[in-house]
């Protein structure tokens, strides 16, 4: 077997997309979707020194969604023949409830008008190598401390093919090539343990890891860890906050881009609803939703159905200009939908998602932002968060942070959370650099994951409620 | 399409020189209905096939799996598993196990469970929700009403000269309805699961539902105090979920349970017997074999209060110089780890007036919110929320509901008093009633 999936549309001719489709829409319903998928891929994982598993997996499946409305019905399976498809579509169209069959367009292919290609297929890359490349990142990180106690590093690539045909006429292939080498490190002196993590992905084949050497990653995240044993308890108080390249992004996504994903927005779970064109953000700040960058981890040509790639609008110099659709909610709102539509697998309906959510770059650099900053904590890196879409209540963690005195980064500081709402704290950013960086992450929501990619240059938060335990 | 048997014997005989080779293949299709407001709200079906290759040389652990693999792509993966083998660092605790005469079981598989077409399921769920808001005028609402089932087959095969497999067939109900008075609205939950239609009695969930929502209606909140506890089965299996995972010897190896080093020791009181048994029929978790096809068996956990053991898969139970128990769980797309099949607290003699009686002036608690992450694996200490009602004169009176127990794991085991009769099934945990001494209750 060949490292790359065979063409599903070698196992499926467009004559049997139009039958399923047909097949789906016997009840009638808005529209049928047919997602077909095709994933190869490989995973090595190293932990505490040892090559522990290698588990190289191949998974297919077919998912049928029967559109009425807002609502649908939702049918999957793994096998691929005619009767396995037939049988779904079936199951998908029992839940429309409207008499007479709908029709099925002619199936037309659409060209995708971005294309991220893989200059070298990590699949033609052998295991051997992987795994030298785990052991590189588990023998640097050891190397740049003795208080360096577990190293754990994991390697992953995947090819994924799918195949979108849907009522309307659309017949859109594509090839996802995705890769990962992630490192995290625990450090350790005196019964104080501290972690550090680093774990740059893109959608682009082996030579990403010529570009991100795995020792490279394992040092960022081995100092991570090695250096927050010199930690003291957070300052606790309002007070103003630099966040590192990536690290805006990463509140961005979590607390304005959520919101801004058209279901929060129609169940009234969004603190921006009904407020488009307004100043919600500081006049400086203008952020985007971009599938188009290329060979990000969060990119893609088509979104999972089947609409284009695009680069969405959030907010410009401050203003709120556009929200996150899919094809249903879209169409609700009779609006094209703005690229947003993201599914796990097959065994998942698409909701609306985010693909690459950037602050993007401002005029100030990252010198004169710290030098202008008499007193405050430097950000480094954000740990887990939690965000109420509704009111745009957010708690950060954050697993990096330096205190800032007289304009220079200081003392490492442990415990510290980030407090806040998420316009006012928009609103607070009074400097933004130019050295827009990313951090690649898996976002979940409703039970599935898809890869996102956060980012941001340097910026700067003029007030900011900073929970910690220190004095 | 090829048998799942035939799928496991080709990766088998693809095995090399004195490689191991084990091959678990696993089919099965699910229906899910869900009804509201006399209308089929979503109707779901998913099928799903896949073969999982393990090869060990010398210790050394490679893994592959392919979805609806052909003969030809189960070969392949066994390659893939072999090449990912070769450059696994070698771990002495890696082999399949010997293998066992395995004694079948019967009534895992109903014929007439399989034979059902989406019609006939349909209306399952509409009656559950037509059931549920037409009983009592205080219940006109759902929030949750759900049919489902599962056909499904597992087959295993390895150079051991295992050669197993066996079929099962689930269906399950949910319905959570909602009570409403004035500005109050109170939620009521019940699930039963069973292996044929025949035993499910959806009508009963459907009442039942009705009758805990509609109890809860004009609940106040209690002042703290210190009274028995009388834990409904719902209630209960919240705890054992979290009680599970300690048991596990893998979360001992790992240094992440509560009981490692504790064994023969005193952990809760004598009333308490835990046990986990995957020849148990009347649990939803029966099954002849493990991951592994090690032959499932009963062990005893915890023996009258005394910790008696953990649950071991071939790995764990090499580590711990010790013999698998037949608990290694997992797909297709995984290696075996470690967990339960029926995990039950053996019933006692009281019946559920009996309890009642005993536990006077007490609360019974009968919906716990918060457990999973309310609780602390580790150290067992937990804080969460509960609604009940009060325990007056041997009967249920007033509900009460904005109640807190904080407590540990260990020490609400040590307080148990009293094991009820009535065992009941929530997936594939079995707890009755479980009086508890004296809690302290925190009004919020």
């Amino acid at each position: 077997m060949p490292g790359r999936p065979a063409s599903i549309a070698a196992v499926l001719d467009r004559d049997l997309a139009a039958d399923v489709l047909r097949a789906a829409r016997v009840r009638g319903g808005d529209f049928a979707e047919l997602f077909v998928e095709e994933r190869v891929g490989i995973s090595v994982r190293l932990d505490d020194g040892k090559i522990e598993e290698i588990t190289t997996g191949q998974d297919r499946g077919a998912g049928v969604r029967v559109g009425h409305g807002v609502s649908y019905g939702y049918a999957y399976s793994n096998r691929l023949d005619r009767d396995a498809l037939m049988k779904v579509a079936e199951a998908a169209a029992a839940s429309a409830t409207e008499e007479g069959a709908g029709d099925v367009v002619d199936l037309r292919a659409l060209e995708p008008t971005v294309v991220h290609e893989a200059t070298r297929e990590a699949s033609s890359i052998p295991v051997a190598d992987k795994v030298a490349w785990v052991r590189d990142a588990d023998e640097t990180a050891r190397s740049i401390s003795a208080e360096v106690r577990q190293v754990s590093a994991t390697y992953a690539d995947s090819i994924q093919r799918i195949l979108i045909a849907t009522s309307d006429g659309r017949w859109v292939q594509e090839l996802r090539p995705r890769i990962r080498l992630a490192v995290s490190v625990v450090a350790g002196r005196d019964g104080v343990i501290q972690t550090g993590f680093h774990g740059p992905a893109g959608l682009a084949g082996a030579e990403f890891i010529q570009a991100n050497p795995p020792a490279e990653t394992a040092r960022v995240a081995a100092r991570r860890a090695v250096a927050m044993l010199d930690s003291v308890p957070a300052p606790a108080g309002e007070m103003t906050a630099v966040l590192a390249p990536g690290m805006g992004g990463v509140l961005f996504h979590e607390a304005v881009g959520h919101p801004l994903e058209i279901d929060a927005v129609h169940k009234e779970a969004s603190v921006y609803r009904g407020r488009i064109g307004e100043v919600l953000a500081s006049p400086i700040l203008s952020g985007v939703d971009d599938a188009t960058v290329p060979n990000a981890w969060g990119s893609f040509s088509f979104d999972d159905e089947g609409t284009p790639a695009a680069r969405t609008v959030l907010f410009e110099d401050g203003v709120l200009r556009g929200w996150l659709y899919d094809r249903l909610r879209a169409s609700k709102d009779g609006v094209p939908s703005s690229g947003n539509g993201r599914r796990q697998s097959y065994a998942h309906p698409p909701i609306p998602r985010m693909t690459n959510t950037y602050i993007l770059n401002g005029a100030s650099t990252p010198k004169e932002i710290l030098s202008g900053t008499e007193r405050g904590v430097y950000v480094t890196a954000l740990a887990g968060g939690q965000t109420n879409p509704a009111t745009g209540d957010f708690v950060f963690g954050c697993s990096e942070a330096y205190l800032i005195e007289g304009g220079e980064m200081t003392t490492p500081v442990r415990g510290a959370n980030l407090i806040g709402r998420a316009i006012e704290v928009m609103s607070n950013v009074d400097a933004i650099a130019a050295d827009f960086d990313i951090w690649p992450g898996v976002c979940g929501k409703d039970g599935q994951g898809v890869p996102v990619g956060s980012g941001s240059p340097t910026l700067r938060i003029s007030r900011i409620t900073v929970g910690g335990t220190g004095a | 399409m090829p048998e799942l048997a035939d799928l496991c014997a080709a990766a088998v005989e693809a095995a090399e020189g004195a490689e191991q080779v084990e091959a678990y293949a696993e089919e099965q299709a699910s229906t899910k209905v869900e009804a509201y407001r006399g209308e089929v709200e979503g109707l779901s079906f998913s099928e799903s096939r896949g073969v999982g290759v393990r090869v060990i040389v010398g210790g050394r652990l490679g893994f592959a799996y392919a979805a609806d693999p052909s003969l030809e792509e189960v070969r392949t993966t066994v390659a893939r598993a072999r090449e990912n083998a070769a450059l696994a660092t070698p771990d002495e605790h890696n082999v399949l196990p010997a293998t066992e005469p395995i004694e079948p079981m019967d009534g895992l598989f109903f014929e007439s469970l399989a034979a059902l077409t989406t019609a006939d399921k349909v209306p399952i769920a509409l009656d559950m929700e037509r059931i549920a808001t037409t009983a009592d005028p205080r219940v006109i609402k759902t929030d949750s009403v759900q049919y489902g089932d599962t056909v499904g087959r597992v087959a295993i095969a390895s150079t051991a000269g295992l050669r197993a497999e066996f079929s099962g067939t689930g269906c399950w109900a949910v319905v959570i309805t909602l009570a409403e008075q004035g500005d109050e609205t109170q939620t009521g939950f019940s699930f039963k699961i069973a292996r044929r239609l025949e035993d499910l009695d959806t009508a009963w969930v459907a009442n039942e539902a009705v009758e805990r929502a509609a109890r809860m209606l004009g609940a106040t909140k209690p002042a703290t105090e210190r009274v028995p506890v009388l834990l409904d089965p719902f209630a209960a299996s919240s705890f054992l979920g979290v009680l599970a995972g300690g048991l596990s010897a893998e979360s001992v190896q790992k240094g992440r349970s509560l009981f490692a080093d504790l064994v023969g020791e005193r952990v809760g009181s004598e009333a308490f017997t835990l046990v986990d048994d995957g020849r148990l029929i009347e649990g939803p978790g029966a099954e002849p074999f493990d991951g592994e096809g090690v032959p499932t068996g009963r062990t005893e956990l915890l023996t009258g209060g005394v910790l008696s053991g953990f649950l071991h898969n071939t790995y764990t139970a090499r580590r711990g110089a010790t013999r698998s128990t037949g608990n290694a769980t997992r797909g297709y797309r995984s290696t075996p780890g470690v967990g339960t099949t029926n995990l039950y607290v053996e019933p006692g003699e009281p019946s559920l007036e009996e309890l009642l009686r005993r536990a006077e002036g007490g609360v019974l608690i009968q919906d716990v919110s918060g457990v999973h992450s309310g609780a602390n694996a580790i150290s067992g200490e937990f804080s969460v929320g509960a609604t009940g009602l009060r325990i007056a004169g041997g009967e249920l009176g007033e509900p009460l509901r904005e109640m807190t127990i904080a407590s540990t794991i260990p020490d609400m085991l040590q307080a148990i008093t009293a094991v009820g009769a009535d065992l009941r099934w929530f997936s594939s945990i079995g707890v009755p009633s479980i009086l508890i001494g004296e809690m302290t209750l925190a009004g919020v």
